[in-house]
């Protein structure tokens, strides 16, 4: 008799209580986390919240302070050179050489990851097509705009086609139409490839298309969820609302509407079902004792301002 | 053993070195003012000794220079490679951090005998250099001295964490280590102060093994080759070990990948 098979895909990323102290600061603080292969996953949270310091310990760039993690299979400490030749990581900041050209910083960095010749220009053309930089080969990287040098950034981190790729916040700083153009390129390279993505960044609404995301407070990993199922646990509407007494309309609203989250002059309620017509009948009830009155869809900014006020989001 | 990231780094070093022109010219500049504006000028004034005027005592001194300050500059581009974001795509590279310094102290050993090299072809054509040198001799001296320079570079490059402290490393380290070597006078001739000094700086034992390979047999040198020869290799081998060091404790303790990745706010 066989013993039944236990069959299980292997994660591309698992942590088990990573932990990073810098002094005081608790930078990230005993996280665990499971990312299947071929996910599509995004770290969520404001500034300082630990995104950069948790990939840079799954990256084997920092060592953890307490806790372990697997990346491709590889433990990040012990087995670290192995595990980098399975990463792919585009940081903050640029990694590249200004003083030498696109084709040349490809080079470069397709040598270092001991590529052969041959296939670093076979593939450097082709993601360039992809990225559109196709005409900006023999031009110096000084002279590319921001847009276009986060492009190449992105390039350079996968000409070796990394099973796990590490995306450190790729649209920072960045204006709107060059942030376009650059999901534009990360939704071309998932249809063109199947690796898993870590991707962070603080500009949550632009997580829409992860698979799943997790929110990240304080070092700690607070709510985690594929982004439509956490929006629609949130509620069906958002009402926002702005009035001159805002605490006496709170307390009016609070017994009807449920918890509120309160931001100086405005007050947001969750609101669950469909139809709306109660709450426009208690607009007309308040009349002018409110100033202004929206009710909208939620997203996944509110998901995280929820969490983050530590109010219950399936009470 | 992986070759290419090797290859890769040793590459880029050249390509930098050939399209900087005047980075290049000033090294083939320096030197050469030295032999002919201050050689030539103390030719009149210091006597011929053991049938050789200053001028051609100084050769080997000038050639020594060129490896200096050729292996220096080079390997002190890790700082700038540090701050711009060059050290950010040799770290993700698949290989222990400590081949990075390795490959960054053979480029710039590299660099060095690239621009000895040069040089010795500007000597012979204009007649001061050919005399009675010994080509291997003059080969091992080339490539041994270059390598200890590069070290010195190294040490010095992981040792500074900020561009300004480039210049500081220019004035605090190649120039002590120029003036207080047997470049410019016989070690012998030193008041012992600097001799001392001179006898603990390795690049000293750079020039000497120049000037064995150079200087016409009769002219009597500081050190015995062999004794060159051990020191050149054994400060290149603690320099490359020291650096390598350095580097895996800062990327341990971080501050180097923090510089690196940007501050986070
Ligand atoms: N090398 C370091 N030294 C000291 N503090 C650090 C260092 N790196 C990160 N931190 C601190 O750790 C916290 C998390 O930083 P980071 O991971 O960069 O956050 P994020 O990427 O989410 O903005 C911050 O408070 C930051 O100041
Ligand atoms: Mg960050």
């Amino acid at each position: 008799m066989n013993a039944p098979q236990i069959v299980t895909t292997p994660a591309a990323i698992r942590a088990e209580g990573l932990t990073k102290r810098y002094g005081e600061v608790l930078a990230v603080d005993g996280l665990t986390l499971e990312i299947g292969t071929g996910q599509f996953f995004g770290l969520l949270g404001p500034n300082g919240s630990g995104k950069t310091t948790t990939i840079h310990m799954l990256a084997t760039l920092i060592q953890p302070n307490a806790g372990s993690a697997e990346v491709a299979g590889f433990d990040i400490g012990r087995n670290a050179v192995k595990a980098r030749e399975a990463i792919g990581i585009v940081f903050q900041e640029s990694a590249l050489d200004r003083t030498l050209t696109v084709a040349e910083n490809l080079r470069f960095a397709g040598l270092l990851q001991n590529l052969p010749p041959r296939t670093i220009s076979e593939r450097s053309r082709e993601l360039l097509e992809l990225f559109g930089l196709g005409q900006y080969r023999a031009t110096p990287v000084a002279a590319l705009s921001g847009g276009m040098r986060r492009a190449l950034d992105i390039v350079r981190g996968v000409l070796h086609q990394p099973k796990v790729l590490f995306l450190d916040e790729p649209t920072l700083g960045l204006d709107i139409p060059n942030r376009r153009r650059i999901w534009r390129f990360i939704e071309r390279l998932r249809e063109h490839t199947s690796m898993t993505v870590l991707l962070t960044t603080h500009y949550l609404e632009e997580a829409d298309g992860c698979d799943r995301v997790s929110f990240i407070r304080k070092g700690r990993l607070v709510e985690c969820g594929a982004p439509r199922a956490l929006v629609d646990d949130l509620g069906k509407h958002i009402l926002e609302i702005e009035g001159a007494d805002i605490e006496r309309l709170v307390a009016r609203l609070e017994p009807k509407l449920g918890p509120c989250l309160a931001d100086g002059d405005v007050a947001m309620f969750r609101w669950r079902q469909e139809d709306i017509t109660e709450l426009v009948q208690l607009q007309s009830e308040l009349g002018a004792k409110v100033r202004s009155w929206r009710v909208r869809r939620p997203n996944l900014n509110d998901v995280f301002l929820w969490v983050a006020a530590g109010k219950e989001l399936r009470s | 053993m992986k070759l290419r990231p090797f290859y890769a780094v040793l590459e880029r070093e050249l390509v930098r070195m050939i399209r900087q022109r005047t980075r290049l010219v000033a090294a083939m500049v320096r030197p050469l003012i030295w032999l002919l504006v201050i050689g030539g000028g103390f030719n009149s004034v210091v006597g011929r000794a053991h049938g050789l005027n200053y001028q051609d005592f100084l050769v080997p001194g000038v050639l020594g220079m060129t490896t200096l300050f050729g292996a220096m500059l080079a390997a002190l581009t890790t700082v700038y490679d540090k701050e711009s974001g060059v050290m950010r795509m040799m770290i993700v590279a698949p290989l222990p951090h400590a081949w990075i310094v390795l490959a960054k102290m053979v480029s710039a050993a590299l660099a060095a005998i690239v621009q000895a090299l040069l040089l010795i072809v500007l000597l012979v054509l204009l007649g001061h250099f050919g005399n009675g040198t010994n080509w291997a001799l003059l080969a091992a001296a080339v490539a041994a001295a270059s390598f200890a320079c590069a070290g010195i570079g190294m040490l010095t490059a992981s040792f500074s964490r900020t561009l300004d402290n480039f210049a500081a490393a220019m004035n605090f380290v190649i120039f002590p280590v120029f003036f207080l070597s047997g470049s410019l006078y016989p070690v012998e001739s030193l008041p012992v102060v600097l001799k001392r000094a001179a006898i603990i700086n390795p690049y000293t034992y750079g020039v000497d093994f120049l000037k064995h390979a150079i200087l016409p047999a009769s002219v009597p040198t500081d050190f015995s080759v062999g004794l060159d020869i051990a020191v050149l290799a054994g400060f290149s081998i603690v320099a490359l070990t020291v650096a390598s060091w350095r580097f895996s404790q800062e990327s341990a303790y971080e501050p180097m990948i923090r510089v690196l990745t940007g501050k986070p706010s």
